[in-house]
């Protein structure tokens, strides 16, 4: 999260207004560039500039001195204040602003919003939505705009408006503590959220990145110290330690681990006790194990099997293949499976997915995708990819989350076996798509291919079968070899 | 002997695969008595928080845990069911430690799946053994934001949120030892050391 310190100028003053009354102001430079360079020096990531004098007129009346600040501080700002035209909005962002605020605008011209957008790009527009009473309000703060929360949330989304700062304007100025709530609507609501208005304290801002908004505005608290932008940033930065995960693959067929390429012409691999041990002693982070099955004996001792994994491993393992039904799930996991996959079925009825995760928590539920090309996308087959569906992959997989699954692994029936690379385009479209965990699978043949998923998708872990079983790699070799090429993983 | 409640919340056969690998005699459990008897609790689960809450009202579990004097280890939900309410169903806990429990929020994927490092920041009988920064297996969309003061380790998912927490008699990990290898069962082994089964 960022913590964006505010200059507010007014007269080419650095100040700020009590509760947005122009009647209260406090001067506190008579220098906002000089104040601009210490935020930055201190390490704010990114400025927030209002142009005082230009809300309350309707048009920039700072314009000079903010675009010498835009362009001699080495971190990014955002502007606001008077920017009510296609012209002014245009002056700023091709002038070396990298975002421009807008309020009043967007509630006398949906249109140039729009246009901006379009223009510009969502990710240079910012919405200010400033609260009073309950009411949206404009004009630098002396009117209502005479829209509720919930409207403003409304008539934001049909405006295509990604960013959105927030500011409680009765908090504002105040140090009395910032609403936190009011801040939560918009975030759960799936804006970028900044808050402004009365954040004063480091407890305040930490708070606000637990609740996940994008930034907070810190203006009084970082002018009288009782804020201090360095220790405040540093607390609030993004730390993610969790690691990415290989899973050895091993498709059981009755007693024994079998491998084969597209599905058919399987080879015997070996025991799944043994393996299990094996993969787990040496640095898998998870096994999946694929039941094929052809007979309802094979599938008995399927899971008599997966008695004896639970029994003997301490890592986590997947089960799957011909899950049709909830009394199927519920069989695997009290064999001591920690989550099941459920390919053809999530395709054929969707409801049980629901059903599933409803009973058995999300956590446990994975769906099973088998993707193949079609032209520019990429059509989901059932049945062990033997019969194709006019269901388009991604979309499927969105569904999928919705339903209630907790966890993706997709196949790419093009690079089944081939061992030719993952299918990354297809695993960059899925995770931009989805908010759960994916896993890649399918073509993974050396450890490069390993290297190449993981640093070109936002794939979770990566599925591997041949690399292991046949290869001789182990996972804690291609671990090591991961690291060293910056992927987070478990050594 | 080990006492693994049973609460219909998932995963008790996991827990005594684990302590079966460590030569532990455990029993998966409701019955107060047999509870009350063991000489530690360990209390698993996975699901949600008011289904869970429910079917402890159900059977008196809600206030005999508190209570407990004996060794105690929250894994998982049974962690973050110890704290005083969860956002999950919003849901009243255990009030067994001070604070709540919290979704990530919606720009993280969730659930947390996988394996994450955990940091210690402070001695406790139950980490004794494992150095700060080994990897232990999580699987949650909530977290138990407890009292600073309680809290003995960390792991960062966005920021940093409670792993571990410890208060008296009562142990608390979020994310699952039965599945996190070795790091993972030498904090079980601990676990039994302090309840005298080992």
């Amino acid at each position: 999260m960022f913590v964006i310190p505010a200059i507010d100028i007014k007269d080419g003053k650095c100040v700020r207004l009590f509760q947005g009354d122009f009647d209260k102001v406090t001067t506190y430079s008579n220098d906002p560039i000089l104040v601009a360079k210490k935020f930055a020096r201190l390490g704010a990531k990114l400025l927030h500039i209002i142009d005082l004098d230009g809300a309350k007129k309707g048009f920039p009346v700072s314009q000079q001195i903010i675009l010498d600040i835009a362009n001699r501080v080495s971190v990014p700002v955002q502007v606001g204040g008077g920017i009510r035209s296609y012209k002014s909005a245009k002056a700023y962002l091709c002038s070396g602003v990298e975002r421009i605020i807008l309020s009043t605008a967007v509630v006398k011209n949906r249109k140039l919003v729009k246009r901006l957008v379009a223009e510009f790009g969502d990710s240079r527009i910012v919405v200010a939505v400033d609260i009073k009473n309950g009411q949206f309000a404009i004009d630098g703060w002396t009117k209502s705009g005479g829209k509720s929360v919930v409207q403003s949330i409304a008539l934001l989304k049909e405006l295509s408006i990604k960013n959105v700062l927030v500011t409680d304007i009765s908090k504002d100025g105040a140090l009395g503590g910032p609403n936190f709530g009011l801040t939560q609507q918009f975030i759960d609501a799936g804006f970028q959220t900044m808050a402004a208005g009365g954040v004063s304290t480091l407890p305040d801002t930490i708070e606000f990145n637990k609740r996940g908004a994008y930034g907070v505005v810190v203006g009084k608290a970082v002018y009288e110290n009782s804020m201090d932008i360095t220790s405040a940033q540093a607390a609030v930065s993004y730390k993610n330690t969790l690691a990415k995960r290989l899973i050895p693959c091993l498709d059981v067929r009755g007693t024994k681990v079998v491998k084969g390429t597209n599905f058919t012409r399987l080879r015997e691999v070996g025991d799944p006790v043994t393996l299990a041990k094996k993969y787990s002693d040496s640095g898998a982070d998870e096994l999946t194990f694929l039941d094929i099955a052809a007979t309802l004996e094979e599938r008995k001792t399927f899971r008599e099997m997966v008695t004896n994994i639970a029994g003997a491993i301490n890592i986590p393992f997947t089960v799957g293949g011909g899950i049709t039904s909830l009394d199927d799930i519920r069989q695997l996991l009290q064999a001591g499976a920690d989550k099941v996959s459920i390919g053809s079925a999530a395709v054929l009825q969707p409801g049980l997915i629901r059903q599933a995760a409803a009973y058995f928590g999300s956590q446990c539920i994975v769906v099973s995708v088998d993707a193949k090309r079609k032209g520019d996308s990429w059509v989901v087959y059932i049945k062990g990819g033997s019969e194709a569906t006019n269901i388009d992959a991604v979309n499927f997989c969105v569904d999928m989350e919705d339903l209630g699954a907790g966890e993706l692994l997709v196949n790419s029936l093009d690079r089944d076996g081939m061992n030719s690379g993952f299918d990354i385009e297809l695993l960059r479209l899925i995770t931009q798509a989805v908010n759960i965990p994916v896993i890649a699978s399918s073509g993974g043949g050396s450890p490069e291919d390993f290297a190449d998923v993981f640093q070109q998708t936002n794939v979770d872990a990566a599925l591997g079968a041949s690399i292991f079983h046949y290869q001789n790699v182990k996972p804690s070799s291609l671990k090591t070899y991961l690291a060293s090429k910056n992927v987070a993983v478990r050594i | 002997m080990i006492a693994i409640i049973d609460y219909k919340a998932g995963n008790t056969g996991s827990v005594q695969n684990a302590l079966n690998r460590l030569g532990v005699v455990s029993v998966i459990t409701a019955d107060p008595s047999k509870i009350k008897s063991s000489s530690g609790v360990i209390f698993p689960g996975q699901g949600r928080a008011g289904a869970a809450m429910n079917q402890l009202k159900n059977t008196g579990l809600d206030k005999l845990i508190p209570k407990l004097t004996q060794p105690f280890l929250g894994i998982c939900l049974g962690m973050q069911l110890l704290a005083e309410v969860s956002d999950e169903d919003n849901v009243d806990c255990l009030n067994v430690i001070s604070g709540e429990c919290r979704k990530f929020p919606a720009l993280l994927k969730t659930p947390q799946l996988g394996w994450n490092k955990v940091m210690f920041n402070k001695r406790s009988p139950l980490i004794r053994g494992i150095a700060s920064g080994q990897y232990f297996y999580f699987l949650n969309s909530y977290y138990f934001d407890a009292e600073q003061m309680y809290v003995a380790g960390t792991a960062s998912y966005g920021f940093d949120f409670p792993a571990v927490v410890a208060k008296d008699n009562f142990f608390a990990v979020q994310f699952h030892p039965e599945k996190s290898a070795n790091p993972g069962e030498q904090l079980l082994k601990n676990f039994c050391e302090i309840s005298k089964c080992l």
